[in-house]
């Protein structure tokens, strides 16, 4: 979050850019981000990165903490099902975040603000989409305010 | 009907023949009409044993307590407790077994089916009685009698009882070793009726209901205090084991991981709940004591009840139906949904 | 001073009260609390579910802000307390002792700036408890009265149709001279019916009642050994809402909360704190010297009919009866008051 000056917040103003927190699997999807940039495919920068082990590690907390330091949404990518580096981590991850998006979108949180997607090492022009997609579903909803910390 | 008089006998019984170290009942409150929970280990002390629609506490936490108070006392239990459980209670003894927070043999549970009485909503039965206090409360077959000062009361027991009981589908507790009352699904409302109301709010009214209740939590922790799956070592909104020695840095002081603040503001009370509501996805058998407790009525009730829906629907799970299931969260199946992803 | 406002008219002085914000009990969800007034104001609220202890100690404040770049030393910004004036309508007068004890706790040997910044602005219009706004309550085996004006500015009584507003301090005179020609003279009649309600009021049992809250202290120093805490202590479930609810309670905890790191960035924060929760008392070794039920139990009742008592010479109690009505598992501090000085 050491970026937070750098964005603009106010979502009426045209040059409002969302802020994603990426939690991108070590094997494929960061490796997927990686093709992305060195096949210098054209995509918004407004993704932050944080690579993890699996996507079985991404623990519902960590989805909660970006929100609350004030991601406009928050994307988890892993490895495609059957492809999981750890076997079975993915199917974790499936089950575990669906609950958390549930759960979200049930209190009211707009359910574009979280996503999931299956990118692999390869699909350096899948990830970019992801993003594109992402950043343009979000850009109308404004920032987030539902459940980012109060100043203190 | 269940007699109390068989609860108690039993109740003695064990306690005179030694199968038992102690029995977890409910007993005669010195609130008002409500009972209060009570570990009695003397076989006299049975008599002082009750049942009726106040025994709304889930005593599987006396359970889980008295092992947390032997275990810092460095004693270990070499005979079994004894709890009276209703239906969902049981389940979460079964919640516990499966999360060998206990074995089988330590545990003895004597069943009571609630057959159509359930337990008393006390803030139901306030908007009914208008200001009048009863002194007790009992349930006869088909209604609800109140001692009160002007006199008895007697309400349909449909019209105050707990919203969990009117929607409950299994009254009847599978885990036991001895059981009273009969097997009868009561089904006076349809199961999740309560969350399927509530969901024909759209988003942003949900989100205005969740946010007036998030901003009225106080943080008394009452509804993970009650809960008998909140049996963490350290909470995630405690950070108490940080280890201090003279060596520890300020620095290191001050960067502990904390998720969540210790504040009651929003945005720490949502992580809060939600956190809550996510550990206790596939574990959470619906007794609702969260909700009872809440003192500012926050209905906790349908977050749990959302993920007992989804996990039903769409992973066929149960919480509580069988010691051997995986848990929820740690087990898949290949067609777990997947639309949802990109 | 002491002058009759028309039921219909209680509005009306509110918006007399010029720079003044007003509170009152009003229900969200059917939960009784403080919250800005919106007419009509009615005042039949039972006891509100929280006391009017957050106004001046908030469940949260900041104390000052900081910032650190890195190498240099750590910048401070002092936080001052809101400095609203704030008029709180309808308190019990259990509460309004609360508000005396609480004033006690926050100014005794040490002032607390930020305690005391929002107390000097803060009012509390009291309203007489004709009829026992719990069950649970017990004020005057406590020392206090449902007509005490301790801690109160105004006190409120309802003669039918007007109120009899009593002023016990100067700020309540304000409050009330700020009403101008909305408040009159009462008559001989409405003067002998405040008398007879009060009377009433007082001679009105309470269902429940400490049985000899003078001898309560000795009576506990000399049972501070007791099995009794235990027993009584077995089914605490161990929550805050006892403590958070009760008008007295004034533990608190302090934290840095750390809201960004480049440069490091937050703020020192005042949070409530609770005797009953098993962390309270827990020390960085590990060791934690209350770390069974009876013994949190003895502490918090202890300090409210014994401690209290020997620091300031009243019990810190005031009988609201929120921590009874309210408890999970139905503990009543009078039964265990009782019990453990009726034990030998």
């Amino acid at each position: 979050m050491s970026r937070q000056g750098d964005w603009n917040l106010n979502p009426m103003s045209e040059t409002y850019e969302p802020k994603i927190v990426a939690f991108l699997c070590k094997w494929c999807s960061s490796a997927g981000s990686d093709l992305a940039g060195v096949s210098r495919i054209q995509y918004p920068a407004n993704a932050t990165p944080i690579t993890v082990a699996c996507s079985g590690s991404v623990s519902p907390q960590y989805v909660l903490s970006a929100f609350k330091k004030g991601a406009d949404g928050v994307l988890v990518s892993g490895c495609h099902i059957g492809d999981c580096h750890y076997m079975e981590g993915n199917y974790h991850a499936r089950r575990k975040l669906y609950l958390v998006k549930e759960l979200l979108e049930f209190t009211g949180v707009e359910p574009e603000r979280f996503r999931m997607s299956w990118v692999s090492a390869a699909e350096g022009a899948k990830f970019a989409q992801v993003v594109r997609d992402f950043v343009d579903d979000l850009r109308p909803l404004g920032s987030q305010d539902k459940m980012r910390n109060e100043p203190t | 009907m269940i007699r109390i008089e068989d609860i108690r006998t039993q109740a003695r019984d064990i306690l005179e023949t030694g199968e038992v170290r102690a029995v977890i009942g409910w007993r005669r409150g010195s609130r008002g009409m409500a009972a209060e929970p009570v570990l009695i280990s003397q076989p006299e002390e049975a008599e002082s044993l009750v049942w009726d629609p106040t025994c709304f506490h889930n005593l599987s936490l006396n359970l889980v307590q008295e092992r947390k108070r032997l275990a810092r006392k460095g004693m270990a239990s070499n005979k079994p407790l004894a709890l009276v459980a209703k239906g969902c209670d049981a389940r979460s003894v079964t919640v516990l077994l499966q999360e060998n927070h206990f074995r089988r043999e330590d545990v003895y549970v004597l069943g009571v089916s609630c057959e159509g009485s359930g337990v008393l909503d006390e803030r139901k039965l306030a908007r009914v009685l208008d200001g009048l206090t009863p002194d007790s409360a009992a349930y006869d077959g088909d209604d609800y009698v109140f001692q009160t000062e002007e006199g008895e009361k007697r309400l349909p027991a449909r019209e105050v009882m707990a919203d969990r009981c009117l929607e409950c589908r299994s009254a009847y507790p599978r885990l036991n070793n001895a059981v009273f009352g009969e097997e009868k699904t009561r089904g006076l409302e349809a199961p999740f009726a309560a969350l399927s109301r509530f969901e024909q709010n759209r988003g942003a009214e949900r989100w205005d209901f969740w946010k007036r209740q998030f901003e009225r939590c106080i943080r008394c922790f009452a509804c993970r205090s009650v809960c008998p799956l909140c049996y963490c070592e350290e909470c995630v909104v405690d950070s108490i084991r940080l280890e201090v020695t003279p060596e520890t840095t300020a620095d290191e002081k001050a960067n502990r991981i904390r998720w969540i603040e210790r504040s009651a503001s929003r945005s720490d009370n949502f992580g809060y709940h939600m956190t809550r509501a996510l550990h206790l996805a596939g574990r959470c058998i619906d007794c609702a004591e969260c909700e009872r407790v809440c003192p500012v009525h926050i209905p906790l009730r349908l977050l749990n009840n959302k993920l007992e829906r989804e996990a039903r629907e769409k992973f066929g799970y149960e919480p509580g139906a069988s010691v051997d299931l995986p848990a929820l969260v740690s087990s898949f199946r290949d067609d777990d949904p997947n639309e949802f992803i990109r | 001073m002491e002058l009759i406002l028309e039921k219909g008219r209680l509005d009306d002085w509110i918006a007399a009260l010029e720079g003044w914000q007003a509170f009152a009990p009003s229900q969200e969800d059917e939960v009784w609390g403080y919250r800005p007034t919106a007419s009509p104001v009615r005042l039949d609220h039972p006891n509100t579910v929280q006391p009017p202890k957050n106004f001046a100690f908030p469940q949260r404040e900041v104390f000052f802000r900081f910032e650190q770049v890195k190498g240099e030393p750590p910048r401070l910004t002092p936080v001052e307390p809101d400095a609203a004036r704030n008029v709180v309508f309808g308190v019990r007068p259990c509460d309004g002792r609360g508000v005396v004890r609480m004033d006690t706790v926050f100014s005794d040997h040490v002032e607390d700036s930020f305690y005391l910044g929002r107390r000097k602005n803060l009012a509390y219009v009291g309203l007489a408890c004709l009829k026992p706004a719990s069950r649970h309550c017990f004020c005057k085996s406590v020392g206090g009265s449902p007509v005490s004006t301790e801690g109160l500015d105004v006190l409120m009584t309802d003669l039918g149709d007007c109120w009899l507003l009593a002023s016990a301090t100067p700020v309540g005179e304000t409050l009330m001279q700020a009403a101008g020609a909305l408040l009159t003279e009462p008559s001989a009649e409405q003067r002998m019916e405040l008398a007879r309600r009060h009377e009433e009021a007082l001679a009105r049992p309470q269902k429940s009642a400490v049985a000899d809250v003078g001898n309560a202290a000795t009576r506990l120093k000399d049972n501070f050994d007791s099995p009794l805490w235990e027993e009584l202590g077995k089914a605490c479930i161990a929550c805050g809402i006892c403590t958070y609810l009760c008008p007295t309670c004034h533990c608190f905890d302090l934290n840095d909360e750390v809201s960004g790191g480049k440069p490091l960035r937050g703020g020192r924060v005042r949070t409530w704190d609770s005797c009953q929760f098993p962390d309270f008392t827990m020390h960085s070794s590990g060791h934690n010297p209350r770390d069974s039920l009876g013994s949190r139990l003895r502490q918090r009742v202890s300090h409210k009919f014994r401690y209290f008592v020997e620091n300031f010479g009243t019990p810190q109690c005031t009988g609201c009866g929120r921590c009874v009505s309210q408890c999970p598992v139905g503990i009543d501090i009078v039964n265990v008051v009782n019990r453990v000085c009726a034990s030998v």
